[in-house]
């Protein structure tokens, strides 16, 4: 029997009553699930348009360069073709691709029943949604950007590109990165802290593994772009002179900022298709994963050299000797252990039990392709993504669908791509041998690059007929294919083990776990570990929530307003902090709620504060190092030690410090369930952050009355953007503690919500403790 | 690696109060330096080494780092030593200081 309350299904049933419990199919149900297998539909298919859309924009830029002279499109437009679909290939598909998969599969190959924070998950795909959205607007507002999804300064400033392309550029960016680390942060909780018990870390599947990689490179690597992305921001919008030449800025800093986000963006990309092949081959080779741990060590170290590397893509900027040397070995270091799993995916294959489904064809097309292209460095992203996203495609069609994919169709398919990729892509490489440059818009007749070029657009469309052939099969499959059994595959991990779409609460039971490839030694043997046992605990299946989606709407508005009127900023801004307070106060005294202590003896929402403290280390890192990095460029004064008071920041600090302390002793008095003093000191710690906020408005007012603005010099644009953004981090944190005060005054924050006085805590500590950087790097250090 | 919480104790209120005390003298003793014309060849390793202090200080008792799991730990330490060396390098590329010659 079942039993409901305010915050959802909590499930009372013996859990063999479950597997029949469904999820109504309304337009509403979709806008506000919190289902992680229905976020993984949305993403794959939002993902799916964007990518039509994307190849649609290559399409046009092959059939402008098919034969000299062309004039398809004009030059301008092939411009904002190759920007568009550089941006949307890499963003808005190739990324919603794999977080498809991570939505629907890692929690069952963890064995669990969801995602750490349900609702954080539908609000990441939302604002992907919104990000998205207001990209491919500029197209309909006729002012695609125009600038390489690169976007190199200063091509990028007001001076040079004086319309909004640019702006909604960069303002999508900063929303799909909010989207993309707020997913990090739950994937990584998810991943540590709640597999199902018997699951150690190296028993875990290799693409779960390579989901914990790239969500700590998403969470690590986009901070820095999120501060280049600020700084256009302010250029464009305030005025200020990060990029400007003329006031002493190094124009290398975007290039900088750019690639420490966009090489670890490459693997970003391309480890999902590694672990989705190493989830593959095994399966169709009937035989374990060669060397499994190698495969995951190597998936690690290839994701931390990733952040050692980025100045090879800088190579011709004149870093100098030294740094060219430096960057190069580490370049080649990358590839030993990239090396070291094309090897071990080959020893998988040899000797093994070969079902040559198509998904081992894409498989194996990426294992050649990628080595092909690792070698060259022309054919990576296509060849190992794509291919790799296409296997796990059909792999887990029917675990998602319940309906097996055409194999005769797929093999068609595969074979069609395969065949167009190597055309569009292989004469690329002569015709870059021989002198043609990229993103030129048209060549000359006699430069001898036609047939060339006329292949490589024959090829392109190829890899669009495959991509219809997919379409077909899919069709096809949803209105009359074959059902799909639990275990079509005869699979190794525990997604298997479930139905075929699997329950709203994806396992009966939470499953045993007997070692890596626990589903085939449980059929197979030989099994490790306790025998299975039925539990018979509830089950909490999350409600739904319809705060994601409007929080990502106000996101939009206020990104609408950047580009319209001031005042649609400030209703985007509060509608956004309206409905996040609402979403935190969702359920805040709904039981299931009070604990959510994962596997390694943790709370989800402790661990997820510490790694967005982990990925704030590298947003102030950023902006200090730029801070430094431009000390003493500024062409015209003032320079810091003319007009910085130390004496009145000093009193600010001490302020700050001892707002500390308070927040400690709330804290404590929290645990002991002292509700006066709890509520004394959290109000005790807000009102010193008011005071350090006092202290920062007086100083900013006194120097804009001597003259001293963001505007002035490089001194004054790194000053105020880091103190401000600064600043801005303890306002929010005074709203926090001020919400966290008014609930204890209405008798709402006893003993048991300890935790969120905790981590609200430990984001205040934080933001000390950059104050306490700030203050040593900027005002005392001459 | 321990999985687990180290253990479950807490700072007393009376180490909290201790450590704001440190936090203060040190505070006090960087703003003093500055000022000391014989220190000015070492003042800015003695300053990023009171920082480095009060940094550790707030994150081991404040933030209880001293008493949680190594897991927490690794996820703010690591970011934190990477971020720092990203840092140092992009000051070194952008010829804000030099680690090794160009």
């Amino acid at each position: 029997m079942m039993s409901a309350d305010s915050s959802g299904r909590v499930l009372h049933a013996p859990p063999s009553a479950l597997a029949g419990v469904e999820t109504p199919a309304t337009v509403l149900s979709w806008l506000t699930t919190v289902d992680h297998k229905r976020i993984g539909i949305l993403y794959g298919v939002t993902g799916f348009a964007f990518f039509l859309l994307g190849g649609l924009e290559a399409l046009l830029i092959r059939l402008q360069l098919a034969v000299p002279n062309n004039t398809v499109v004009s030059a301008q437009a092939y411009n904002a073709l190759f920007t568009m679909h550089g941006t949307t290939m890499i963003f808005l598909a190739i990324m919603p691709f794999n977080a498809a998969f991570f939505n629907y599969v890692v929690p069952l190959l963890i064995g669990a029943r969801d995602v750490a924070f349900p609702r954080l998950n539908a609000l990441s795909y939302w604002i992907f949604l919104a990000g998205g959205l207001l990209l491919n607007a500029s197209l309909l507002a006729g002012t695609p950007p125009d600038v390489g999804w690169f976007g190199y300064a200063n091509l990028t400033s007001r001076h040079y590109t004086p319309g909004p392309g640019v702006d909604f550029w960069l303002l999508s960016l900063q929303i799909l990165g909010v989207s993309s680390v707020i997913a990090a942060i739950n994937f990584i909780v998810t991943i540590l802290n709640m597999r199902a018990p018997g699951m150690t870390m190296m028993r875990m599947p290799v693409f779960v593994w390579m989901t914990l990689v790239v969500q700590f490179l998403i969470a690590l690597a986009f901070p820095p772009i999120t501060v280049g992305l600020i700084f256009l921001m302010f250029d464009r919008f305030f005025g200020t002179r990060f990029y400007d030449v003329a006031a002493g800025a190094d124009l290398h800093l975007w290039q900088h900022l750019f690639w420490i986000f966009g090489h670890p963006e490459v693997y970003i990309l391309i480890l999902p298709a590694f672990g989705i092949v190493s989830e593959v081959l095994p399966t169709f080779a009937k035989k374990p994963l060669f060397g499994a741990p190698v495969v995951i060590y190597s998936g690690v170290l290839i994701g931390f050299f990733g952040f050692g590397v980025w100045s090879h893509h800088m190579f011709a900027t004149g870093l100098g000797p030294v740094a060219d040397s430096a960057f190069s070995i580490a370049t080649m270091l990358i590839a030993i252990p990239t090396g070291v799993k094309i090897f071990n995916w080959l020893a998988t294959l040899w000797g093994g039990t070969i079902r040559t489904t198509t998904a081992l064809h894409f498989a194996v097309g990426l294992v050649g392709l990628f080595t092909i292209g690792g070698l060259s460095g022309v054919i990576v992203l296509i060849g190992g993504s794509l291919f790799g996203l296409f296997a796990g495609a059909y792999y887990w069609w029917p675990k998602m669908t319940g309906r097996l994919l055409g194999e005769r169709l797929g093999r068609v398919q595969f074979w069609v791509i395969f065949a167009g990729f190597n055309l569009a892509f292989f004469p690329q490489h002569y015709l870059g041998a021989m002198g043609m440059p990229r993103r030129i818009y048209t060549y000359p007749t006699d430069a001898g690059w036609t047939a060339g070029n006329f292949a490589s657009t024959a090829g392109a469309f190829g890899i669009g007929v495959g991509v219809l052939l997919f379409i077909v099969n899919a069709w096809q499959s949803l209105r009359r294919g074959a059902p799909a059994p639990a275990d079509p595959w005869d699979g190794r991990t525990l997604e298997w083990r479930t139905s075929s779409p699997p329950p709203a609460h994806d396992f009966d039971t939470i499953p045993p776990v007997y070692g890596r490839d626990s589903f085939w030694r449980e059929k197979h043997g030989p099994r490790r570990g306790a025998p299975p046992t039925a539990s018979h605990a509830p089950l909490h299946v999350p409600a739904p929530s319809h705060w994601p989606v409007m929080i990502a709407l106000g996101m939009g508005i206020a990104a609408v307003g950047a580009l319209t009127h001031v005042s649609i900023v400030v209703i985007g801004v509060l509608w956004t902090i309206w409905g996040i307070v609402r979403l935190a106060l969702e359920h805040h005294r709904t039981h299931a709620h009070a604990d959510q202590t994962g596997v390694l003896g943790l709370d989800h929402r402790k661990m997820a504060m510490w790694v967005f403290l982990g990925s704030e280390c590298f947003f102030f890192g950023t902006l200090v190092a730029t801070y430094l990095a431009y000390k003493g460029r500024s062409v015209v004064g003032p320079a810091p030690h003319e007009i910085l008071n130390i004496p009145v920041t000093t009193v600010s600090t001490f302020d700050l410090l001892m707002s500390s302390l308070l927040m400690v002793l709330a804290l404590a008095a929290v645990q002991r369930g002292d509700r006066r003093q709890a509520r004394l000191w959290l109000f005790g710690t807000a009102v010193f952050g008011l005071v350090f906020l006092g202290f920062q408005a007086y100083e900013f007012t006194e120097f804009v009355h001597q003259g001293f603005t963001m505007q002035q010099n490089l001194f004054g644009s790194t000053f105020f953007v880091l103190t401000g953004l600064h600043g801005t981090h303890v306002a929010i944190g005074v709203l926090w503690l001020l919400s966290l005060w008014v609930l204890a005054l209405r008798g709402r924050l006893g003993v048991a919500d300890a935790v969120k006085v905790e981590i609200a805590g430990l984001y205040w500590h934080f933001v000390d403790v950059v104050w306490i950087a700030i203050f040593t790097l900027v005002y005392l250090i001459p | 690696m321990s999985d687990a919480p180290r253990d479950g104790e807490h700072p007393t209120v009376g180490t909290y109060v201790r450590v704001a005390l440190v936090l203060t003298v040190v505070t006090a003793l960087e703003v003093g330096v500055i000022y000391v014309r014989r220190l000015a060849p070492i003042v800015i390793p003695l300053l990023l080494a009171m920082s480095a202090a009060k940094f550790a200080l707030v994150a081991l008792f404040f933030m209880h780092l001293r008493y949680e799991s190594r897991v927490l730990t690794f996820l703010f330490v690591g970011p934190l030593i990477l971020a720092s060396g990203l840092a140092v390098a992009l000051m070194t590329l952008t010829g804000a200081f030099l680690v090794f010659g160009r």
